[in-house]
């Protein structure tokens, strides 16, 4: 009987790690429509690159490539418009930032007021590893 | 001092709890976003009019007094329930009211305002959202009040209704000191 349960719990794990796997690798849900497409792949790679970092400012927590909403097309159709003109993702970034703010970047970049934001996991990080020393030394001694 | 480092975790997670119950408790809308164009200069732009299909130059209108602009269309339900608020804004105020027809059907939106009024001074016609890009637009209604120097003072995003109407008011006023 154990053995069985093992066996079962072996291919529910199996199963379980090839549904994962597979939802990581099929998470593709792109809105972008053929129409958009640009005829120079290379130049559709950056734009598809850019829009992963973009946020849609209608739905927030997807990015503009994910997003089929009116004003995500708008950004990708001016992505791919700037592309063409010849600017450098750098500037197509701050073209985006002037408008609608750092929040319309899916990153938060590394500044002063975002320091704060970046710093505090590895202080809790290293927090924790200094409590959790403390305490082994204090259950060895005991 | 052993003992306080180990219940440093457990101070760490109360005050995060505190934080996390303030924004819990503040009144504050997450789809509201803090324009960067605040105390900007505001973006220039060329178009046509709505109803007779003349050039418009924004340069040519704003930089003499204050104004105000409001994004809308006729397919942003809540443009309509805004609508009676910008045309008492107008009257009351006697402020130049500049309507930016966002990516709209023109002849559904000039229907429109012959039904409801029209409330602004000039109504210009943003096609393909392209001014709205520049302006930072992402959700109509958007409202900016714009001084004499050209700068941006203010932005209501959604519809001035009965609540917020006072508050904008009180905006456009520091706006013409």
């Amino acid at each position: 009987m154990i053995q069985k349960n093992l066996l079962f719990n072996k291919i529910f794990f199996l199963f379980l790690m090839i549904t994962l796997a597979g939802a990581t690798v099929s998470n593709i849900s792109y809105a972008v429509e053929p129409e958009e497409f640009l005829k120079d792949p290379k130049q559709e790679l950056r734009a598809r690159d850019i829009s992963k970092n973009v946020r849609c400012l209608v739905c927030q927590n997807q990015s503009i490539d994910e997003s089929s909403a009116p004003l995500a097309k708008d950004l990708r159709m001016t992505i791919r418009n700037k592309i063409t003109e010849g600017l450098t993702d750098k500037e197509i970034y701050k073209f985006l930032t002037d408008r609608y703010g750092d929040f319309i970047l899916l990153n938060p970049p590394l500044k002063s007021s975002t320091m704060i934001l970046w710093t505090l996991p590895f202080v809790l990080f290293f927090i924790a590893l200094f409590v959790l020393y403390q305490h082994n030394k204090n259950s060895k001694l005991r | 001092m052993r003992k306080y480092f180990l219940s440093a975790p457990l101070i760490i997670f109360f005050c995060m709890m505190i934080v996390f119950y303030y924004f819990l408790i503040i009144k504050r809308d997450p789809s509201e976003l803090p324009s960067v164009l605040i105390n900007q200069k505001a973006p220039m732009f060329e178009t046509t009019t709505l109803f007779d299909n003349k050039p418009f130059v924004f340069e040519e209108e704003s930089g003499q007094q204050v104004l105000v602009v409001n994004f809308f269309a006729t397919w942003c339900i809540p443009c309509r329930e805004e609508h009676p608020y910008i045309s008492k804004l107008s009257k009351e105020k006697n402020i130049a009211v500049i309507g930016v027809n966002y990516k709209d059907d023109s002849r559904k939106a000039i229907q429109w305002l012959n039904e409801l009024g029209n409330p602004y001074s000039k109504v210009v016609v943003d096609s393909n959202g392209r001014i709205g890009l520049d302006w930072g637009v992402y959700g109509l209604p958007e409202t900016f009040i714009v001084n004499e120097n050209n700068i941006i003072l203010h932005k209501q995003v959604g519809p001035i209704t009965n609540e917020k109407y006072d508050d904008f008011i009180m905006h456009i006023e520091n706006s013409i000191k």
